[in-house]
């Protein structure tokens, strides 16, 4: 029994001397906290890459007011519980700007405690509304909301004129939001919608609810969701020769939909921010990019790399390494990123941020459809 | 009519789903039948099952094989091998050092293998869902009412006859060989058995070794008609089998098959007319009422409690 | 024999091969749309290779490896010692965790806010070990949604706050009790099954308890959870940096001090520890009380207590609902801490933990629980690599533990020394 206390005794005294371990600010710590690992840590690459080169280039281009940007990464494997862990060992370690996190389970009990702690928050992915609802100052991100990118689907689904509409959904925050987006945006249009359903993220077996959807006899599927499960509806949908077009949100917009849906893919709608490697201006991006042997076309890599431009940037206009003041030099002044200028109101949101609907391609490629 | 056509197309849908419990319930069944404890890793070894297809799959892609049965032939001995390979060493390992303790020991011994398996491919091959080729495709159109029109796939009609087939074989096996004629016996009465002469260690990595070839056959059914494979779906699965097994009577393999295809039925009845979110509540809602009110199964036999 | 030995040998090397060589040697990477097999690297076969020589070696030699393990003497050489008196044990027990207290006290003084907010998070699952000790432990009764009481209690205290805009000091008495109500009520019918279908019937009703808080959205919000949950108070202060409920005054400047998030971090953390003392005192007092006696009688010979007029129902109910009380009161200290729940943080995996704790702690002692959940929370964050291989270890652990340790489960020292005693 003794040596087994001792060892114990030595890792909680060895721990204690780790985390807190805190360090002597010579530069500007930027955290960036996603998902590492975990089953949407290819999302989490995409954030990560964006970051590091974002920290890399304004460095070599003489960093903030002559001090460097110093990256330090943080797992949270977007599990809420982690999430929290990350926040309070950002506050540990001295972190006073961060680039997260990726999912909004895990942004919004993390922003708790970085409003408390003058913590200043720009999150590259989280799209959930109720994020910047709350009134705080310190929350900011680069990418629209589910309330701006459910009317978009909406719309360009009623311009179709669908006879019937059934709406799925994996009844996360994210899904359901966009979800119930599509759906009022629909109501609103006097489109009839057949079904509104949820399903369980991490299903296997949707046939039942293929055949539900073949007895509604619908012309339109909108799933809001993650593609894991959009892949599988679409392709044990083809197996039971249902008829109808599919549509998802920017978090079915993944190559991953490919591997599992294969063929049934063609066809598949999507909405998405717009492809921003794609414009001329950014060539010199995305050249650096490939250089590195990185991929700048994932959703979430250049709106990373917009959030750390956003918090250097902050902090040069604002003269100042205060969280508070950096987020008032983020309301009242814009800014020229790589995703487009960038203004902030009050909430903390873009002032427009735009989507557009993409058709993806059973190759992996996608097309604008407008 | 209509409604007619869509209650079959969900049955359908059902037995498909079933018939897969049950393949992967003869697991459940035939340990507990036997040495009297719940196999929790065998989820696991189902999904090592499906893993170990698709990897056979991919790896005959690169080589250039494109005669379907052969691909099906070669990832279904594959799987097979691997399997069973487990389901032996996790016997070995985890099962046969704590036999004859108290119940709950073998029990937790399950759970920690269940805990390690699910690990040691999450850590092996990565926790992202992959997609499983569908190399069964198309189907028959038939019945078809307004606008519904009933679909029977190839890959279901696979499925149901891939289970029909193994299940005979096994009652055969069972019922005619001397391996299982020893089977029964160890069944019955473990330590009368020993004392006819009968290497009842044998008798129970066999019965590890077919429930776990039986659910590698399950692993590549079920992913080839799902579509995708990760290192957690094993083991929701495995629930699902164990209350199969349970319902139609733990230790009988009639009752297994009946009990997967009831609850395959119940799932899809639930999805078709209430909602598929509730899928799950009723099948543990079941596995919970069948315990409690009926605990020897459709088909088992009471188990005296001998002092 | 050595033909023989030599041919189980060969066996066992192929099928160490034939399960590690397909799982580790080939990956599946995704390479654009389509999935394609690569080789790992040399490192992954070599060491599949050596595992394969190292069983092949160890079947062949066997039985001179045993034998020679058993001459030498068990360096746990508890066995042959005179086993410590109860109450000597019992008084150094006691002495050693007034000490750990009195050090725990003061400790969150010194070191960092991130050191006090993981210390804090090992305290709740010390309390969730404790409580699952006594069902399992004390009344071996195999609970494997112990989980479910933890989410009642959680949830308790998210949606009275939420809706009724109730405290957390008044919501954890109200979460334990109600944690401990669903063990009674669900105890009822299933305590007369047998050990093993108990333990499935609790992993169903853990799996169900998830599922409708998952799926109840318009009371629970679905996956998307309860957030928004208030801190403790201390006398109507609060910690944050400013006050959000009406009539309340916050700390700091009640104090005249400056603003500092440790003392909030520093407050939740004492409160879980004067609960977690608390669950360990009362614990220890039902251990001594015939009701804890009664506990470990049936978990021994359930016919002989039985037969010796014990009630099965009421001793095992009792259990039941005692562990579901202090997972009750984990569960409000953890919605506290988190100020945000979701379904996610109560599926079965978190059962499977506080179970690996119990077991890797062997009961008896409440020391080892204690020390467990310490070394099962916080080496995960020592090596943040080896939080990868955290579960994978658990469950190997786990299997060793019943193998080779299963009295940390199923301790018969106790009755063995009062025997003794009386010879």
């Amino acid at each position: 029994m003794r040596t087994p206390v001792k060892k114990l005794a030595i890792a909680v005294s060895t721990s204690i001397a780790l985390l807190g371990a805190g360090q002597a600010a010579a530069e500007i710590q930027v955290g960036i906290a996603g998902p590492m690992t975990g089953p949407v840590a290819q999302y989490g690459d995409m954030q990560f890459s964006g970051a590091r080169m974002a920290i890399e280039q304004i460095n070599a281009n003489g960093g903030v007011n002559g001090e460097k940007l110093v990256g330090v990464e943080y797992d949270d494997v977007c599990d809420p519980k982690q999430a929290v862990t990350v926040a309070n060992s950002l506050v540990n370690d001295g972190v006073r700007f961060v680039v997260g996190h990726l999912c909004s389970s895990s942004t919004q009990p993390a922003s708790d405690i970085y409003e408390d702690e003058g913590i200043l928050m720009v999150t590259p992915a989280s799209t959930s509304p109720e994020i910047t609802e709350r009134g705080y100052e310190l929350v900011f991100r680069t990418i629209g909301l589910d309330s701006m990118q459910g009317p978009v689907a909406g719309n360009y689904i009623a311009s179709l004129n669908p006879e019937r509409v059934a709406i799925v959904h994996d009844k996360q925050q994210y899904g359901e939001g966009i979800a119930t987006a599509v759906r009022d945006t629909l109501k609103g249009q006097g489109v009839e919608i057949a079904m509104f359903e949820g399903i369980t993220a991490g299903d296997k077996d949707f046939s039942s609810l293929i055949t539900k959807l073949k007895q509604a006899d619908v012309d339109y599927v909108y799933y809001g969701g993650y593609h894991p499960e959009l892949g599988l509806i679409l392709r044990q949908a083809r197996q039971a020769d249902l008829d109808a077009t599919f549509m998802g949100p920017e978090g079915v917009g993944n190559k991953d939909i490919n591997t599992i849906a294969g063929e049934a893919a063609e066809g598949l709608l999507v909405t998405l921010p717009p492809s921003f490697d794609q414009k001329a201006e950014n060539q010199k991006l995305v050249a650096a990019f490939e250089s590195k042997g990185e991929d700048p076309s994932g959703p979430f890599v250049l709106t990373s790399y917009a959030a750390v431009q956003l918090i250097a940037e902050g902090i040069e206009k604002a003269d100042s390494t205060d969280p508070f003041d950096v987020a008032e030099a983020l309301r009242s002044n814009s800014f020229e990123t790589p995703i487009g200028t960038v203004e902030y109101d009050k909430a903390g949101d873009m002032k427009s941020f735009e989507f557009v609907v993409y058709e993806w391609h059973s190759d992996g490629s996608k097309t604008p459809v407008k | 009519m209509q409604d007619l056509l869509y209650f079959s197309q969900q049955l359908i849908n059902g037995l498909t789903i079933g018939s897969a419990y049950a393949l992967i319930a003869i697991g459940y069944t035939m340990v507990y039948g036997i040495i009297g404890m719940i196999n929790f890793a065998h989820g696991e070894i189902y999904m090592i099952g499906a893993y170990t297809a698709l990897l056979a799959i991919t790896g005959l892609a690169t080589l250039g094989v494109t005669w379907l049965p052969l691909i099906l032939l070669i990832a279904l001995i594959c799987a097979m091998i691997v399997s069973s390979s487990m389901g032996w060493a996790v016997e070995r390992v985890a099962y046969r050092p704590v036999r004859g303790r108290h119940r709950l020991i073998p029990l937790i011994s399950a759970i920690g293998m269940s805990i390690f398996l699910q690990n040691y491919v999450h850590l092996a091959q990565g926790s992202r869902n992959i997609g499983f080729p569908a190399l069964i495709e198309g189907g028959f159109q038939f019945g078809s009412s307004g606008a519904f029109q009933m679909s029977l796939s190839y890959m279901q009609i696979t499925i149901f006859i891939t289970t029909l087939i193994c299940m005979t074989l096994l009652s055969l096996f069972i019922s005619r060989s001397r391996t299982g004629r020893a089977c029964r016996a160890v069944s019955q009465d473990i330590g009368m058995a020993n004392l006819l002469g009968i290497d009842t260690n044998r008798i129970i990595s066999a019965t590890f070794v077919i429930g776990a070839a039986l659910a590698a056959v399950a692993g590549l059914l079920l992913g080839m008609y799902y579509g995708s494979i990760d290192p957690l779906f094993g083991f929701i699965a495995g629930l699902k089998a164990f209350t199969a097994a349970v319902l139609g009577g733990i230790g009988s393999i009639p009752g297994a098959m009946l009990g997967g295809l009831i609850l395959g039925v119940s799932e899809s009845m639930t999805s078709g007319y209430l909602s598929g979110e509730y899928k799950d509540v009723v099948s543990f809602g079941l596995l919970i009422l069948i315990l409690l009110f009926k605990p020897t199964g459709l088909l088992g036999k009471p188990e005296v409690e001998k002092i | 024999m050595a033909a023989n030995n030599l041919k189980h040998a060969l066996f066992c090397a192929v099928v160490t091969l034939v399960i590690a060589y397909p799982i580790l040697g080939l990956n599946l990477e995704a390479q654009g749309i389509n999935v394609t097999l690569e080789g790992a690297d040399a490192s992954t076969v070599i060491s599949v290779l050596a595992a394969a020589v190292v069983v092949f070696l160890f079947q062949l030699f066997r039985d001179n490896i045993l034998s020679v393990l058993k001459s030498v003497p068990s360096p746990l050489p508890k066995s042959q010692k005179e086993p410590m008196a109860e109450n000597k044990r019992a008084r150094i027990e006691s002495w050693v965790l007034t000490g750990i207290v009195i050090l725990a006290l003061f400790w969150p003084f010194f070191v960092s806010r991130g050191a006090v907010d993981l210390a804090t998070l090992v305290l709740i699952y010390i309390m969730l070990a404790l409580g699952l000790n006594v069902v399992v432990g004390l009344a071996g009764l195999l609970d494997l949604g112990y989980v479910a009481f933890y989410a009642v209690g959680a949830y308790t205290f998210a949606l009275l706050s939420q809706y009724a805009g109730v405290s957390f000091w008044v919501a954890l008495p109200i979460g334990a009790c109600l944690a401990a109500l669903f063990g009674f009520t669900l105890g009822f019918p299933v305590l007369r099954l047998r050990g093993d279908y108990l333990a499935i019937v609790t992993l169903g009703f853990g799996e169900i308890i998830r599922i409708l808080l998952n799926n109840w959205t318009s009371l629970t919000g679905g996956p998307n959870g309860v957030g928004g949950i208030p801190d403790p108070t201390l006398f109507g202060m609060e910690f944050g940096r400013r006050v959000k409920e009406e009539g309340n005054v916050s700390f700091h400047e009640t104090f005249g001090i400056a603003y500092s998030g440790e003392h909030k971090v520093i407050f939740l953390y004492l409160i879980a520890l004067v609960l977690a003392v608390f669950t360990a005192l009362v614990i220890r007092r039902f251990m001594r009380m015939p009701v804890g006696r009664s506990w470990e009688a049936l978990r021994e010979d359930e016919i002989a207590a039985r037969s010796l007029g014990m009630s099965r129902t009421a001793v095992k109910l009792s259990a039941f609902t005692i562990g579901a009380f202090f997972a009750g009161f984990a569960g409000t200290v953890f919605a506290s801490k988190q100020g945000f729940i979701s379904p996610e943080s109560f599926v079965f995996l978190e059962s499977a933990i506080i179970l690996a704790i119990v077991v890797l702690g062997g009961m008896g002692s409440q020391i080892g629980v204690v020390l467990a959940a310490i070394a099962v929370t916080i080496l995960p964050e020592l090596a943040r690599e080896f939080s990868e291989y955290r579960m994978l270890i658990f469950g190997a652990a786990m299997v060793l533990m019943m193998i080779w340790r299963p009295q940390g489960l199923m301790p018969v020292r106790r009755i063995h020394i009062e025997l003794s005693k009386q010879e």
